[in-house]
């Protein structure tokens, strides 16, 4: 949608400067991108609010206009960075293996771990929420976590990467291999400054009967499936390829992009605050595990 | 001769008709009329003395803009003196102490929203946040001056007084000349919204007084009042929660209907009260018993337990202390308000069950 907005002439930009809002799914591929770079980056070298969209996604608000109130949402945001001076809530997407620890009332004085691919991650402010997935014993198995729950105790990025999708359910009906992760794995470290790889990994589904009519989603990480042709015709049938040309739905369904720079440039010095001392716990763990030669 | 005559017998006339009116008097004070009488009297539609025309009509007058500066001067100048403004440490000195019988004012409130909090045990829960607007007391009618615009249907033994709070205020150059006399003699400016309270004589506040959230405690419980959502006119499965009919199996043109209404025989007709489809929403609704969790003093935001406070986000609720009688507060309340403004809060206040999110993450030990 975006790059679509961005081929045409200039004589409309100053109208599509509007429009130009976040969007979880289209643009979470990329990040990099620049929308307006002279005027919504901070100085000193800091991330751009352009940036802060996909790594908070949960600092923006909900889009429905009925929901919103100024004032809730700035405590709200208050509450979410008190949360997050306590515990260090990565960057992540979905797509990324992660491992989360919590405190369970039912083992005292034993946290469960549990590790998995997110394959999704929805809600905003307090509750915000993201699902895992893993097949431990052949079986697979599901947990969602609120991002904010107090109980959480630590959130570990594994392999910091995206998929294909924006959403990925479909591992629900796909073949065993593809949501089976190592519960010891360790964690990759990323260097410094490189983009989020995409995984262009294609899944295999599961034959029919499914969870949802995968073919009609149009999902890019699954490999062909096979169907009979009948299926085809009517996923072509319902599909609404006209949707994405809709300028209104788009600008009802996301926060325009001066709103997203004031929230962002309220919370900014803070969250900066809290990448310092992210950067410098990721030095020291680079650090303490030298890799044995001889 | 004849005019003296006439004189007389014309103050006879006077005099025995005055004579008769007493006497019917008396025996309507005391005496049994046997005639057919009215059981329950039409109700006087008459609105109470605040409820006037609120919006004027606003024309475009072309007012240069050094004018409307000037108007926006005068309005300033009015409602910037203190001086009339109720001093609060004299209230504080005169007041009564706090009885559990006594009844203390609500507040007008704004509904801005919901979010979880999670208890220190590690549960969650949904509280709906009710943001304190500026409220002030406009007038105050004593119990003998309170005249209810609908009939008493049961004598109240303890008579109330009611007091006027004022919401949120305004621009009074978009108000009627009337709406704005109401405020007239409290000193304050203008405001939105308006909203009667039944309070205690001992509860009474003089005009002018400020109310903000620390009228409530945290740990106390509150009734809410609001405006339920408009939904319009809807069938019986949203309206009631009926089941509706099956999808299939060889029902036709009968899924969501009701079905029967009424059986046959003595019973044969629609019983009132009986569930069917009609309007749903649009009307006031209190909901009871609401625990504070949380007080922003910043904001004035009070976090009360539950997501379903009647009306939308961004209504306008009524928050009173709760009418149950096992959650109404044992412990002194600020009484008839909370009055103390030199006193320096936290900008949060939490229940004691309550997990602050600057807490450390909850773990469980082994006992």
């Amino acid at each position: 949608m975006l790059s679509f907005i961005s081929k045409k002439s200039n004589s409309i930009a100053s109208n599509t400067r509007n429009f130009l809002r976040h969007s979880t799914s289209s643009q979470a591929l990329k990040p990099t991108e620049e929308v307006n770079s002279s005027n919504n980056k901070p100085k000193d070298g800091r991330k751009s609010y352009a940036e802060f969209r996909h790594i908070y996604p949960e600092f923006l608000p909900d889009p429905k206009i009925e929901f919103r109130n100024s004032i809730r949402e700035k405590l709200e945001r208050s509450d979410m960075i008190a949360r997050r001076t306590l515990i260090d809530i990565p960057e992540f997407y979905v797509g990324t293996i992660m491992a989360v620890t919590v405190s369970d009332k039912h083992t005292p004085g034993k946290p469960l771990r549990f590790v998995g691919i997110c394959i999704k991650r929805e809600g905003c402010g307090l509750r915000s929420t993201f699902i895992l997935r893993n097949v431990v014993d052949h079986q697979g198995v599901e947990v969602m976590y609120e991002l904010y729950d107090p109980t959480i105790q630590k959130i570990e990025v594994l392999r910091l990467e995206k998929r294909l999708d924006d959403e990925l359910l479909y591992l629900r009906d796909s073949l065993s291999e593809f949501s089976t992760f190592d519960s010891n794995m360790e964690a990759e470290i990323l260097a410094e400054g490189t983009p989020v790889p995409v995984n262009p990994i294609k899944v295999q589904l599961k034959p029919r009967p499914w969870l949802e009519r995968w073919e009609r989603k149009n999902l890019k990480g699954v490999e062909k499936i096979d169907l009979p042709e009948k299926f085809f015709k009517r996923a072509a049938e319902l599909a609404k390829p006209y949707e994405k040309y809709d300028l209104m739905k788009q600008y009802m369904g996301t926060i325009p992009e001066e709103e997203q720079n004031e929230i962002f440039a309220e919370i900014q010095s803070q969250l900066h605050k809290l990448e310092v001392t992210r950067k410098k716990m990721k030095r020291k763990r680079t650090f303490v595990k030298p890799t044995k030669l001889a | 001769m004849a005019f003296i005559l006439s004189n007389i017998v014309s103050k006879t006339c006077v005099k025995s008709l005055e004579d008769k009116l007493l006497a019917l008097s008396i025996s309507a004070s005391g005496t049994q009329i046997r005639e057919r009488h009215i059981m329950n009297p039409p109700p006087r539609l008459r609105n109470p003395t605040w409820f006037t025309k609120k919006h004027r009509v606003v024309h475009n007058d072309e007012i240069t803009t050094d004018n409307q500066e000037f108007v926006k001067e005068v309005v300033q100048d009015k409602y910037s003196n203190k001086d009339e403004s109720p001093l609060l440490s004299e209230i504080a000195a005169n007041a009564a102490e706090w009885q559990p019988t006594f009844k203390r004012t609500g507040v007008i409130a704004r509904k801005i929203g919901i979010y979880p909090i999670w208890m220190k045990d590690g549960t969650k829960m949904t509280t709906t946040l009710l943001q304190v607007l500026d409220n002030h007391v406009i007038k105050y009618y004593t119990p003998e001056e309170y005249e209810n615009s609908q009939p008493n249907k049961t004598r109240v033994m303890k008579k109330k007084g009611c007091l006027l709070l004022g919401a949120e205020g305004t621009d009074p150059s978009l108000l009627t000349k009337e709406y704005c006399g109401l405020f007239k003699n409290s000193g304050v400016i203008p405001k939105k919204f308006l909203a009667r309270f039944f309070v205690s004589p001992d509860a009474a506040l003089p005009p002018g007084t400020p109310i903000n959230a620390l009228h409530f405690q945290v740990g106390n419980f509150v009734d809410v009042r609001g405006k339920t959502i408009d939904r319009g006119f809807q069938g019986v499965m949203k309206r009631h929660g009926f089941k509706g009919m099956p999808a299939s199996h060889g029902v036709t043109k009968t899924h969501r209907r009701g079905g029967n209404i009424g059986g046959g025989g003595e019973k044969a007709r629609v019983w009132p009260g009986t569930k069917m489809p009609g309007h749903m929403g649009n009307r006031y609704r209190v909901l009871k018993g609401l625990k504070i969790w949380r007080i922003n003093t910043k904001y004035n935001v009070l976090y009360v337990s539950g997501q379903n406070v009647p009306g939308d986000t961004n209504s306008i609720v009524t928050i009173y202390d709760t009418i149950l009688p096992l959650r109404k507060p044992s412990n002194p309340v600020p009484f008839p308000t909370y009055l103390n403004t030199d006193e320096i809060h936290e900008e949060d206040l939490y229940d004691d069950d309550v997990h602050q999110f600057c807490d450390p993450t909850i773990e469980y030990n082994e006992t």
